[in-house]
């Protein structure tokens, strides 16, 4: 059992094609290795390791992008046994680029990688107005509110969101992760959010270790 | 705000970009509109800046003296050199163009078909109020596999006759170049990563490289073809009237390059290599890849492709032209780089920014100062103003 999965997560971090992975899958399906072993000990770990690789400097946005797309070419072989099985979401994000900022690149990046880690993202699109990132907020109860821009000129928006949180009394239940081109450590921590993403992966490895806790 | 005094700024330019000694470091930049609307409402006198040449015929109606308003020119004013004053007139863009439009709206956005043939939106314009510069959301591009290229390649013909002006003579052109001795006589020419970005969108075409390299090597083959074949006729007329060639790229962001050095050794650099080669063949040996973001993991296979030069080096995503000299040497002329963000801070903030990066740059040569981009519209009128006299100052050998 344990071979198969190595092989699945090497398939995905070496990126090889989407066929080989799929044809792994079918056999460790076919061997009755429970779901739930598959997505962590293969999928995902493969993933990881293309996030690590990403990272080091040994991958750059296209092998990204593939592995991501090949995780969710998996998630579809995987998809009709996963209903089923109602297996458990890591933790729940609510993203967005902030109002005044149409720029969707790096927050679909992020949400890619953070759907294939087993995050359930809420996708708010762009131009998501304060009152909006608090009210699904409330709603949705997430663990991660994720704030996008990539303009200097709408950076300060997620200032307002943070200090919306605060005066709605929940910035205490969400951690607020921010992140694209004009934000750095820095900007992040001078407006209180929790933590600022220079990549998507940085961002996904955040949530990972806030939920982790 | 007089450009110093001395040897032209085209050949300052040059100089630079050569390596060779220079009596004052030539200053180039570039301004976002929106900065320049807003610099008038905080002083800077209009009448200034405004360019109107006088017409003698407008819309095919004969007049006398007609005063046409041309735009802005800033760079007289402060001083500094616009690396697009004089841009070969060759148009690479598809034929027959996409008919811009705009195709719906609601309360707060525009929906367009843009040039390329991509549908984007934006935010609407309020009358009586500035909006400032924004790339447009994509929300789809022409190219999405080898069928729709296929029917695109076809407005990619470098014959087509309206590729260059109608009054295209060469003799009128080199006098016209020969003449203009503000800043550099430029050619512009779209790198392949650029161009396919533009046609599939960054996400679709990173992965393309993967999913379908088929389509990236035909893409790639046109786009060779399509670029050499479109600047023939400029280039083996004017030669190295042609002072440098501007290669829009934009293949990196702050993490790093947006395809890794085997993707760009496998599908870019064999056809960049026949593309410089034609372009050094003319004589033309100035080439500056224009590309946002950290770049440093292919550099050294932008070079071996033949770029001589990289602006605007931005500090936010690492690049320091002090690293870049240390590791580059003579191979890369440099450009760009002084921080924006420090530098719109004014006072000491843009005093140290400078005299961190000037001197060695005055002593090893090959630079070319300016902003680390665009002049955004962060700057104010009297920071701008603040840090062009400091700056002009310094530049003197």
């Amino acid at each position: 059992m344990d071979d198969i999965l190595y092989k699945i997560a090497c398939t995905l971090a070496n990126l090889e094609n989407s066929n080989n992975l799929g044809k792994l899958m079918r056999g460790a399906l076919k061997e009755k290795i429970p779901i739930l072993e598959i997505l962590e000990k293969g999928l995902r770990k493969g993933l990881n390791e293309i996030g690590r690789k990403y990272e080091a400097g040994e991958y750059f946005l296209s092998e990204l992008l593939f592995g991501a797309s090949m995780m969710e070419d998996a998630m579809k072989i995987l998809a009709p046994r996963l209903k089923a099985e109602r297996l458990e979401k890591k933790g729940q994000i609510v993203l967005g680029t902030v109002r005044g900022d149409i720029h969707d690149i790096g927050k679909n990046i992020f949400k890619m990688f953070a759907e294939g880690t087993g995050f359930e993202v809420h996708d708010l699109g762009v131009d998501v107005s304060p009152e909006n990132f608090v009210r699904m907020v409330v709603e949705k109860e997430p663990e991660v509110l994720g704030l996008s821009a990539l303009l200097t000129t709408t950076t300060p928006e997620m200032k307002i969101v943070i200090e919306e949180l605060e005066k709605a009394g929940i910035r205490d239940r969400v951690r607020v992760l921010v992140g694209g081109n004009a934000v750095t450590a820095e900007f992040g921590k001078e407006i209180g959010a929790d933590a600022a993403a220079l990549d998507a992966v940085q961002g996904v490895s955040f949530c990972r270790e806030w939920l982790s806790r | 705000m007089k450009e110093p005094e001395g040897i032209a700024p085209r050949e300052r330019i040059k100089n630079a970009a050569d390596f060779k000694k220079v009596d004052v470091i030539p200053w180039c930049e570039s301004f976002y509109e929106d900065t320049l609307v807003k610099f008038f409402s905080e002083g800077l006198p209009a009448h200034e800046i405004i360019n109107i040449e006088w017409e003698m015929s407008l819309d095919g109606r004969l007049l006398a003296n007609w005063p046409k308003f041309m735009g802005f020119d800033p760079h007289s004013y402060f001083g500094c050199i616009n690396y697009m004053g004089c841009a070969v007139p060759v148009d690479m863009g598809p034929i027959p163009r996409f008919k811009q439009q705009r195709i719906g709206e609601n309360a707060k956005y525009e929906e367009y078909i843009m040039e390329t043939g991509a549908r984007s939106r934006r935010f609407k314009k309020e009358m009586g109020k500035i909006t400032w510069y924004a790339m447009p959301q994509f929300l789809e591009f022409p190219v999405k596999d080898k069928k729709s290229w296929e029917q695109y390649k076809k407005r990619l013909n470098p014959e087509d006759p309206r590729r260059y002006p109608k009054d295209w003579e060469k003799d009128g052109y080199l006098r016209l170049f020969d003449g203009y001795q503000k800043g550099p006589t430029m050619l512009v020419i779209t790198g392949f990563y650029g161009f396919g970005a533009e046609l599939m969108g960054i996400p679709n075409f990173n992965l393309a490289f993967y999913k379908d390299p088929e389509l990236i090597e035909d893409m790639v083959s046109h786009w060779e073809y399509f670029t050499i074949e479109s600047v023939r006729e400029a280039v083996e007329t004017l030669k190295d009237r042609i002072d440098m060639v501007f290669w829009w790229e934009d293949l990196a962001e702050k993490h790093g390059p947006n395809i890794s050095p085997k993707l760009y050794k496998e599908f870019l650099l064999p056809h960049n290599k026949r593309v410089t080669r034609f372009l050094n063949k003319n004589k033309i040996r100035r080439i500056m890849m224009d590309s946002d973001g950290n770049t440093q993991p292919i550099l050294d296979l932008v070079i071996e492709a033949g770029i001589t030069g990289h602006w605007p080096l931005e500090v936010n995503s690492g690049m320091d032209v002090r690293n870049l000299r240390k590791y580059y040497g003579n191979k890369l002329f440099l450009a760009g780089n002084l921080d924006k963000r420090e530098i719109a801070k004014g006072d000491e903030a843009m005093r140290k920014e400078i005299d961190s990066k000037l001197p060695l740059m005055k002593e090893t040569g090959g630079y070319i100062a300016g902003l680390d981009h665009l002049v955004h519209v962060e700057f104010t009128f009297e920071k701008f103003k603040e840090y062009a006299d400091y700056l002009k100052e310094k530049l003197i050998i």
